[in-house]
């Protein structure tokens, strides 16, 4: 099952939606539509996350015990289901981050050579 | 770390299955939010009401699929394709109805047999004992050592000792069984089983009455203080009816007027475990027995202090008896105190029994594996093309395992449904048809822990049958069978797991059918046990003569002093003429006690000229107050001298008649009639010699003490010994109505045939074989399925080869002897395997043989046996082979 939505980034290389979401909820609770603008923005709207793939993978990540969540009232009175960092969630970014800067600059090197 | 993901993981699933409406409204709301965050969005940067929300829902794509994806991450992914695999399962084995009611069946006999013992094991071992933390309670059972340590009781004066001076018991009570004698108008008067208890009993066990109260400390602290009686819940029903008022009643108890001041629940029987009533403990008894140190007859039960070990409490007891051994050296020379757990007091000797049933009957449930297996990768050869089709079309190598695994504990499970059936009637069928007499509370019933077990075996040997087939096919290429033709697709592989297989079923039968032998040689030989005396057509009853109407004081005098002569309601001897008056009765005869219940009194004795003073030595007999007629009656041969005169029959008689071995001891090859034996300070003569005999216990008695008769003297309770020249059951009604003809206030009790005395006491062995000798049949028959399927398989396999081999000019006994050589060669292995694991596993019966050693030639014969089914099993499919046509064989490609 985690195979079959992983992938689902749309623009986003497999695997890092995860990481991306985790990362963004380093600055507090946010609800899934915040989530998504905050990734677009911060991202300068290279990177889009589609609705498609956010929903599964945050309720992956809840249920792994990776997020917890409230529902809150939104900016404009509405319920909404804010989700929050745990420490295993934090732990697992920590994880997650350092073998993305491996890969990443490992990747970059590579392609710079001539 | 992982694994406390995953272990997460579930919790939340598991969780959020409770909520499952909860979970998808959740899930709606939180889309719709973010639908109308994005509406919003758009409505800002311009767009009408409608074209926003349009644009949003569009962004969004599939809204439903969506929803749906976001819920499974709550749900297990497995289960879904699970329940796929059953379905599938249920039409695959639908369709091979044949194949599936042989499976089932099969596994519905294993699993029911495992189910039925093991509802014994966990009504004896797992449930116990129906007390309060029942590991706490223990018995202590005062011993003498002799040249074995032997259990003998213990005095009152030295159970006080115990009680005061230890420190390791929360409490502790004296106890000992009785028999009395109830009158309470309704009905006849009845001679029941009682127990005498301290007043701490019942709160030691954690008892409390159902109506009234229990005895209170100063009613237990002198004989005669207060005349009550707690009563038991049957005797309340039969003898009460059931009077909800029935606390404070009076009733007479051996004569005397009891207060009822309690019933006990339901159920509650005592320690002794078939007692109707509870007296006083110093009632029960004379103070001078109370007061003699030397006179053993009580048990004492404790209940230990929280924390402290049965050793601790043993080198306590130690300690107390030497004291007790030093301060009294005439009464407690060699006396100590054994304390045993009362659960195994309680279960002692049926717990091996039902252990090595439990062994054996799962035995059985691993050949009837075995065989399952067998018919289950016979099945997966013919499906060879269908797995290889699904392969090819993407089915995982994961999913076929798991489906093949799915579809035999679907098997299994079926069979266990079954086996649930045939348990519940097996288990009723064995508790009614038990020779062998179960603790009361002992209720075989298929409660939880039962059924868990039954699904847990079930489950075990689905898992196990689905790999039998997978090991095979990993074996034989998966791919193969795809391009091969259906027939002799199967390789070495397939042939080598059956073999084991066949291997396998043979030992267990081995290891079965050695130890049914065992069991049936022993059997064999308690019945041969010759117990001196003739058991056939003699009857045994107990008589309870009430004295005629008297003062109570002088009726509790009777009950209490055996030696003294009340005048009673009607003198014995006169009743033992009635007895021998009625039709078919040839021989009557009063004895003190009754045959085979353990009986007698033990006394110290020396022979004149013969002084033996150690403790280990000292000579020992028990003796039985008999009338003249006792050993004719008994058919007990006299092999010196005479038996009793009728002028000798006096309570200060001086006769004695003694068994062979106080004869062989002191005097050997002498004539001993004339000699003189002392007993503390009186002297008797021999006057004759009889047989040694089995009288007090079989297969042997309790200790191997002689025997003295002395002359008959009167008393209330006393047992008789008719022979008769009719089954003597058939006496039984002349016999109660000539004595309540008498007087209809004598009770009569315990009548029994002796035969059905002496059965009684091998039942347990007869038991055991019963159900052993059951369980090694059903292993031989299916061990012997087992290798003929496995045999006709393999020579269905090399038809071709056969035909060949025929039409090169082969001869037809050069076929057979291939075959059945073939065969030979694993029943060998089997047997050589079984007879080892037999011959280590037959000590763990050792407990339950007689006369018969765990390496005892029965076996081998047993063996034998087994080898020469299994070699006619083999020959069936032999003989097939050596009929082969070789021109079908071979066109028939």
């Amino acid at each position: 099952m985690g195979d079959r939505t992983r992938s689902g980034g749309g623009d986003l290389l497999p695997g890092t939606l995860d990481m991306l979401i985790l990362k963004t909820l380093t600055r507090g609770a946010m609800h899934g539509y915040g989530i998504a603008q905050f990734i677009q923005r911060a991202s300068d709207e290279v990177l889009r996350v589609e609705e498609g793939a956010l929903y599964p993978a945050l309720h992956r990540l809840e249920v792994r015990g990776w997020l917890t969540s409230t529902w809150g009232t939104s900016e404009h009175n509405r319920r909404a289901k804010f989700y929050r960092l745990s420490a295993l969630g934090r732990r697992e970014l920590a994880r997650e981050s350092d073998y993305w800067t491996r890969v990443a600059s490992a990747v970059t090197r590579l392609m710079q050579t001539g | 770390m992982r694994w406390l993901h995953g272990l997460i993981g579930v919790l939340q699933r598991l969780l959020a299955f409770g909520r499952r409406g909860r979970l998808q409204d959740d899930i709606d709301d939180e889309l719709a939010f973010h639908l109308e965050m994005r509406r919003r969005e758009h409505a800002r940067d311009g767009l009408a009401d409608a074209d926003a929300a349009r644009v949003a829902r569009r962004q969004f794509g599939n809204v439903a699929a969506l929803r749906e994806e976001t819920r499974d991450m709550w749900t297990f992914p497995s289960f879904d394709s699970f329940v796929q695999d059953v379905r599938f399962a249920v039409r695959t084995l639908v369709k091979a109805p044949g194949f599936t009611a042989v499976v089932v069946l099969v596994l519905a006999v294993g699993i029911g047999a495992n189910t039925a013992i093991f509802s014994l094991v966990n009504a004896m071992l797992v449930r116990g004992l129906p007390y309060t933390s029942p590991e706490r309670l223990v018995l202590l059972i005062g011993n003498v050592k002799r040249e074995a340590v032997e259990r003998r009781g213990g005095s009152y004066p030295d159970f006080e000792d115990w009680r005061a001076q230890s420190a390791s018991f929360e409490g502790m009570a004296a106890y000992a069984g009785i028999a009395a004698t109830v009158a309470t108008g309704e009905g006849d008067p009845a001679r029941l089983p009682g127990e005498a208890v301290s007043a701490s009993y019942f709160s030691i066990l954690d008892e409390a009455p159902a109506m009234g109260r229990t005895f209170r400390p100063d009613e237990d602290e002198a004989p005669g203080r207060a005349a009550v009686a707690v009563i038991g819940h049957a005797l309340w029903q039969d003898q009460f009816s059931s009077d909800p008022g029935v606390v404070g009643r009076t009733f007479r108890l051996n004569g005397d007027p009891h207060e009822v001041i309690g019933v006990m629940p339901p159920g509650f029987a005592g320690v002794g475990d078939n007692a109707r009533l509870w007296l006083p403990f110093v009632n029960a008894y004379s103070a001078d027995r109370l007061d003699s140190r030397g006179t053993r007859w009580l048990n004492a039960l404790g209940r230990l202090d929280e924390g402290v070990t049965l050793e601790q409490a043993q080198t306590e007891l130690d300690a107390i008896s030497s004291r007790l051994e030093a301060a009294y050296p005439d009464t407690n020379e060699a006396r100590g105190v054994e304390i045993s757990p009362l659960s195994v007091e309680t279960f002692g000797d049926l717990r091996p029994a039902v252990l090595a049933l439990m062994g054996a009957v799962s035995f059985v449930l691993l050949i009837a594996c075995a065989n399952v297996a067998n018919l289950l990768i016979g099945r997966s050869e013919t499906r060879q093309r269908e797995i290889a089709v699904r392969t090819a079309l993407g089915a995982g190598r994961g999913r076929l395992l798991r489906q093949l695994v799915t579809e035999s504990c679907v098997l299994a499970l079926a069979g266990a449904a079954g086996g649930v059936v045939l348990a519940r009637i097996a288990v009723d069928a064995l508790v009614a048809s038990s020779p062998v007499q179960f603790p009361s509370f002992v209720e075989p019933g298929l409660d939880l822990p039962v059924l868990a077990f039954t699904v847990g075996v079930a489950m075990a040997s689905g898992v196990a049958l689905g790999l039998a087939p997978v090991l095979h096919t990993r074996l034989v290429r998966l791919g193969a069978a795809l391009k091969d033709s259906s027939r002799g697709s199967t390789g070495g592989g397939s042939r080598r797991v059956r073999a084991s297989l066949v291997v396998a079923e043979v030992a267990l039968a081995v290891v079965l059918v050695v130890g049914a032998g065992l069991m049936i040689r022993t059997v064999s030989n308690l019945a041969a046990v010759d117990p001196g005396f003739d058991t056939e057509s003699l009857l045994t009853l107990n008589l309870a003569i009430p004295v005629a109407p008297l003062p109570a004081s002088e009726l509790a005098a009777m009950a209490q002093a055996p030696g003294a002569r009340p005048p009673l309601a009607v003198p014995p001897r006169d009743l033992l003429d009635r007895l021998l008056a009625v039709p078919g009765v040839v021989n009557a005869a009063f004895s003190s006690d009754r045959p085979l219940q353990g009986g007698g009194s033990a006394v110290f004795y020396a022979a004149e000229g013969h002084e033996v003073t150690e403790a280990e030595t000292r000579p020992r007999a028990y003796y039985h107050r008999v009338t003249p007629g006792f050993f004719e009656t008994m058919g007990i041969p006299i092999v010196q001298g005479r038996t009793f005169l009728e002028r000798e029959l006096r309570p200060d008689g001086s006769s004695v008649i003694v068994s062979e071995n106080v004869v062989r001891r002191f005097w050997p090859g002498e004539d001993a009639v004339g000699r003189r034996i002392s007993i503390g300070s009186t002297t008797l003569s021999i006057v004759g010699v009889v047989g040694e005999t089995l009288y007090r216990s079989m297969p042997a008695n309790p200790t191997a003490d002689p025997d003295l008769f002395i002359p008959y003297a009167e008393t209330g309770v006393q047992s008789v010994i008719l022979r008769t020249a009719v089954p003597p059951a058939s006496v039984v009604p002349m016999v109660r109505g000539v004595v309540r003809d008498a007087s209809p206030d004598i009770v009569v009790f315990q009548m029994d045939p002796i035969d059905e005395l002496v059965a009684a006491q091998t039942a347990q062995s007869r038991f055991t074989t019963w159900l052993m000798g059951l369980f090694a049949g059903a292993a031989l028959l299916l061990a012997v399925i087992g290798i003929y399927g496995v045999m006709s398989y393999l020579v269905a396999q090399r038809t071709r080869e056969f035909g060949i081999r025929l039409a090169l000019g082969a001869g037809r006994r050069q076929i057979l002897g291939v075959v059945v050589g073939s065969g030979a060669r694993l029943v060998a292995v089997g047997v050589v395997l079984g007879t080892a694991a037999a011959f280590g596993l037959s000590r763990l019966i050792e407990a339950q043989l007689f006369g018969v050693s765990a390496a005892d030639p029965s076996g081998l014969a047993a063996v034998g046996l087994l080898a020469f089914v299994a070699m006619v099993a083999c020959s069936v499919p032999a003989l097939r082979a050596t009929r082969v046509d070789p021109i079908v064989a071979l066109r028939d490609e």
